[in-house]
């Protein structure tokens, strides 16, 4: 009995490493490993002459697929649409659909780097993935392998940096360019005041301080009398409120993405009676989702940092631009929702942003798309705010860099020109 | 006269069966493609961690849910070593130690408790480690992470990148499998048994179960710093989300889909920790989470023993069901099922 | 003063939220000896279906006690098609079920109502009051409350009725169960229903809070099986006390003792099982498990 039991062990072993070699080998690339074979003229893996994949890899579950979900959405909206139309006209001549591939990563950077190194073969480039580890965890062997990780949602400085990342580029602001235009809307108030500032304990939260600080340096009129952090797992941060309520400041800076516990702030400083006015960051400052649960109106003032168009705002169903983006949502991305968070706008410019590289590209190669994605300069995305634009050509800055800082109104934000 | 058959059988059979495996393991990263190769890389790295698992938790009875803490911890001292240009044979050592001793530590204090509380403070050391690594960020580089390329083929040996890091998961993991092997399979892994089984028994054989925990953890540990370096090897970045407690979780169910006490059952948990994820976003990236419990589910339903079972699975099927066979399913159990217990002991030297 | 009156009343409320589901688990636990590591899970579906239910029209008491309903009829279901198969076998692996379960009722919940925060209403208003200094909500009171009463009938289920005798019996011995004449599958059903009905109502009285997404109780399940090791698990009253030690003293470390400060808050509750443990095993108010050898 015992030799028909190793006999069967072994088989079985040997047996499981076929099928895995089996599998591994079903899935197998055009190409050698390592090398990109890019000549002038062969294409890049990815682009034909018909149509063009695009690679996403990004949280679709977990505590983060909220977002998500929404920097897939809003981009699959735009090129659905514009698919249905006709395809995408390359600088090349050919039009081309485009496809997207995304792939869910949890948020975990072993597994970014899975999706990234199985998309690689298939796909021209990588975009609009959400999250600071997981687009480092691939973002050298992206450099590596010459393949563009390109406006990807996350506002971490390097991937801005040409010298450190030369196949990478950014689209959301950086962290530190949004805490500092709302430290220069404050450090330009003729009254002095006092800063309390929460954040959360990450490369977020820390960017958002740093800029901040960096612009209220030298302003006498400002002091920062407290500062705290909180972890994004936490269910509440009701002791940090009551610390920083018994300081009395009249500015509250907050540097949070986590939805439920910006609005149980919102209403926790309420409760406690402190009335300060507050700061919130771009991807949590949404009026429908988080200030009208909130009751930020009981606030002197609300402001946030925007370079996009809010679509929880009552005015952006009735616009043109923002009627027909939910309509595309909805039936392109499978989205019917009003989207709560910001990044399914972002998302849909990110599409509207390639769709120019595109239009400029004139070889199907990935170092072509690289040159022309460095050219944009001026353009107005759709769903913009006045005044803002997208500008690739300024190095050390995502694709925008220039942000606006608006105050809530009680139903949606207007620009906020001086604090107060 | 039939034994003496068998037994040359099985001689040759086994020595054909190993021969298969070690050419098919020195060959395999030459013929896959790159691909596959990362693939199988990553599928050695998390085969180790859940070997440390095993260790503890199949061999021993003690329940670890910590040991992504460890590999965690393997994988940053590995990232520091090697960007402050240390010997790479010294990063692979302290990458080991340090895990090690902290294991050592966390077990010396621990291994008094009784069963579930160890539990709880295995869960602390991945919840407790993940804030920690951010603010320990001179050492982790914080929450940002830290890349470190360093297994990058060199030129001499003419090979691409995905090949000479499969080697290196290749001869390091097997290394520690066969070394692990061979102590589950001596008068440790005996020990090991004799104190899951009933603790009370193993005292009065002089068999100290409060020692033999200790080590039982601090070898889970030591194998888990060898997880960390393999990690840095095949992902070259590691961060506080590395070691988040949803991992030690997967890491856990990954153990016992493959098999728990099983040395091959490890192989097969870590090939379900890296291929599941990647196959649930080939059917329907939007809904991975709902498909891997779906699949988590259905293994253990149809072999509630893990993967490793299924040869024995096949036999029982094959022999037919016969009256008193306890692959009954589906009843209310009124009478202690005492197959299950002795199945389990029959695998335990694996 | 003012501070550490807050601090302590803001504590019991997110003690309360723990607590809520360490009663859920400690149920499963005495009825059937297993860990309910999808407990927190079960209690967010169970929400969802308030949710639906309020989606049609339903008014919320209503739409809850629907929930509840259903949510009965789900753990005893989950309990007689699913877990039967893993009670009597090695515990690691009913261990790992329950963690299947979780992910699958995790995913099922992002795919049918999407991974977005939805708003649930709460069942008591938005106001607050004063009390020593401090502020504290007519929600966090409700909430307390409630956990309060049913901790207390948990406690008299347990040790004053035959139901929870037999289900102890069920769970200590399930032969001698059945051969005294116990219906051990259907107490088995019944204990897992009931523990979902508890999942449920913590599930609506935290969801106003926490608004209602598939990871919701996430983190609350590790705090709540920390006070269910540290009150002992036998014991509803010493959970909820265990729940409430946890909520309060995690809230003072952080604000008091700098060198754990906020990111390390966490380190508090297992700190103190350690501590417990060493000096009192079977949890502070757990009875010792005796087993013959």
């Amino acid at each position: 009995m015992s030799t028909l039991r190793k006999k069967a062990r072994i088989t079985s072993v040997v047996a499981g490493i076929g099928i895995v070699a089996v599998l591994a080998a079903g899935c197998s690339r055009g190409g050698g490993g390592g090398d990109s074979s890019d000549g002038p003229a062969d294409a890049s893996p990815g682009i034909t002459d018909t149509s063009i994949t695009l690679g996403i890899t990004t949280p679709l579950s977990g505590a983060t697929a909220g977002p998500g979900t929404c920097t897939v959405a809003g981009i699959t909206a735009y090129f659905g649409a514009k698919n249905a139309e006709g395809g995408i006209e390359f600088g090349d001549g050919k039009t081309r659909e485009v496809k997207i591939n995304a792939l869910d990563d949890a948020y975990d950077p072993q597994k970014a780097l899975a999706n990234f190194q199985q998309l690689e073969g298939e796909a021209f480039l990588m975009t609009s993935g959400l999250g600071t580890p997981t687009n480092r965890a691939y973002r050298e062997a992206a450099i590596a392998d010459e393949v563009p990780q390109v406006l990807i949602q996350t506002g971490d400085p390097i991937f801005s940096n040409t010298e450190e990342s030369p196949w990478q580029l950014g689209f959301v602001p950086i962290y530190q360019n949004e805490g500092a235009a709302f430290g220069e809307l404050l450090a330009s108030s003729t009254e002095d005041h006092k800063v309390a500032i929460l954040s959360q304990n990450d490369d977020y939260g820390e960017g958002y301080v740093e800029g901040f600080k960096e612009a209220i340096e030298g302003a006498d009129n400002i002091e920062i009398v407290d500062e705290l952090t909180y972890e994004a797992t936490d269910t509440d941060v009701n002791a940090q409120l009551t610390e920083l309520a018994a300081t009395d400041a009249d500015v509250f800076f907050n540097a949070m993405s986590i939805t439920p516990l910006v609005i149980s702030s919102l209403l926790k400083t309420q409760e406690l009676g402190w009335l300060p006015s507050w700061f919130l960051p771009s991807n949590t400052s949404s009026p429908g989702a988080i200030l009208t649960p909130g009751n930020a109106v009981a606030f002197p003032g609300i402001y946030t940092v925007a370079f996009a168009q809010s679509a929880s705002a009552p005015t952006f169903a009735e616009s043109e631009e923002g009627a027909a983006f939910l309509s595309n949502l909805a039936e392109y991305a499978d989205y019917p929702d009003v989207p709560a968070f910001p990044h399914c706008v972002w998302s849909y410019q990110i599409g509207a942003t390639l769709e120019q590289v595109f239009a400029k590209m004139t070889e199907p190669t990935r170092d072509d798309f690289m040159e022309q994605l460095r050219t944009i300069k001026g353009f107005t995305a759709p769903l913009m705010l006045e005044g803002a634009s997208i500008d690739t050509t300024e190095d050390g800055q995502p694709a925008i860099s220039g942000v606006t800082v608006q105050k809530y109104n009680g139903k949606g934000y207007a620009t906020a020109e001086t604090f107060g | 006269m039939a034994q003496a058959a068998g037994l040359k059988n099985n001689k040759w059979v086994r020595l054909a069966g190993i021969l298969i495996v070690v050419v098919l393991l020195a060959v395999a990263p030459l013929i896959l493609p790159e691909f596959a190769n990362q693939t199988v890389a990553r599928i050695g790295v998390f085969a180790v961690a859940v070997l440390g698992l095993n260790v503890v938790m199949g061999y021993t009875g003690q329940v670890s849910l910590g040991q992504i803490f460890f590999v965690g911890v393997g994988a940053y001292v590995t990232a520091y070593g090697v960007n402050n240009d240390w010997n790479i044979v010294l990063v692979f050592l302290l990458a080991i130690l340090i895990p090690g001793i902290a294991g050592l530590l966390v077990a010396l204090a621990a291994a008094r408790l009784g069963g579930l509380a160890i539990a709880m403070v295995t869960i602390a050391l991945p919840i407790v480690g993940v804030p920690l690594a951010k603010r320990l960020s001179e050492f982790t580089g914080g929450s940002q992470g830290t890349s470190a390329r360093f297994s990058d083929a060199p030129e001499w040996t003419g090979l691409f990148d995905d090949q000479w890091q499969l080697y290196i998961v290749i001869v390091i993991g097997a290394a520690t499998f066969l070394l692990t092997r061979n102590l589950v399979r001596g008068k440790y892994g005996r020990a090991f048994g004799i104190v899951k089984s009933n603790e009370a028994v193993a005292s009065s054989m002089g068999i100290s179960p409060y020692r033999y925990k200790v080590l039982a953890f601090t070898i889970a540990s030591l194998i888990g710093g060898v997880a960390g370096f393999l990690y840095m090897v095949v992902v070259q970045y590691t961060s506080p989300e590395t070691m988040s407690f949803g991992h030690s979780i997967t890491l856990l169910a990954s153990m016992v889909i493959g098999g728990a006490g099983s040395i091959i059952g490890s192989l097969l948990g870590g090939a379900y920790y890296v291929l599941a994820p990647q196959l649930t976003n080939l059917i329907d990236p939007n809904l991975t989470a709902a498909l891997q419990g779906a699949i988590l589910l259905l293994i253990l339903f149809v072999l509630p023993g893990g993967l490793v079972s299924l040869p024995r699975l096949w036999r029982r099927k094959r022999r037919g069901a016969r009256p008193g066979d306890p692959a009954q399913t589906g009843t209310v159990p009124t009478s202690p099922p005492p197959a299950p217990q002795n199945t389990q002991s029959e695998e335990r030297g694996t | 003063m003012g501070t550490f009156v807050q601090l302590v009343i803001d504590g019991l409320s997110a003690g309360s939220i723990y607590a809520a589901l360490a009663l859920a688990i400690v149920l499963v636990n005495q009825a059937t000896g297993l860990i309910n590591f999808a407990q927190g899970g079960m209690a967010v579906l169970s929400a969802y279906i308030a949710y639906a239910f309020l989606q049609l029209g339903l008014p919320l008491i209503v739409a809850i006690l629907a929930a509840i309903v259903a949510s009965f009829a789900l753990g005893a279901f989950i309990e007689r098609f699913l877990m039967r198969r893993f009670e009597r076998g090695e515990p690691d692996t009913a261990i790992v079920v329950t963690v299947g379960l979780l992910t699958l009722i995790t995913g099922i919940c992002g795919w049918i109502w999407s991974y977005n925060n939805l708003q649930f209403p709460s069942l008591f208003p938005l106001d607050s009051i004063n009390f020593l200094g401090a502020v504290v909500s007519v929600r966090s009171i409700g909430t307390t409350l409630v956990i309060i009463g049913i901790m207390l009938l948990l406690q008299l289920l347990f040790l004053r009725t035959k139901l929870g005798l037999a289900l102890r019996a069920v769970a200590s011995n399930p032969q001698s169960a059945s051969f005294s004449g116990l219906p051990v599958g259907r107490l088995l059903m019944a204990g897992w229903g009931l523990a979902a009905v508890l999942g449920a109502v913590a599930g609506a009285l935290i969801a106003p809070q926490l608004t209602l997404t598939p990871g919701m109780m996430d983190t609350a399940l590790v705090y709540a099986l920390a006070a269910v090791i540290l009150g002992g698990m036998s014991s509803p009253i010493g959970v909820v006390i265990a729940a409430w030690a946890i909520g309060i003293l995690e809230n003072l470390a952080a604000v008091y003792v700098p060198f754990i400060g906020y990111d390390l808050k966490i380190a508090v509750p297992f700190i103190l099982i350690f501590v417990v443990l060493i000096l009192r095993p079977q949890g502070l108010f757990g009875r010792k498990d005796v087993v013959r050898v």
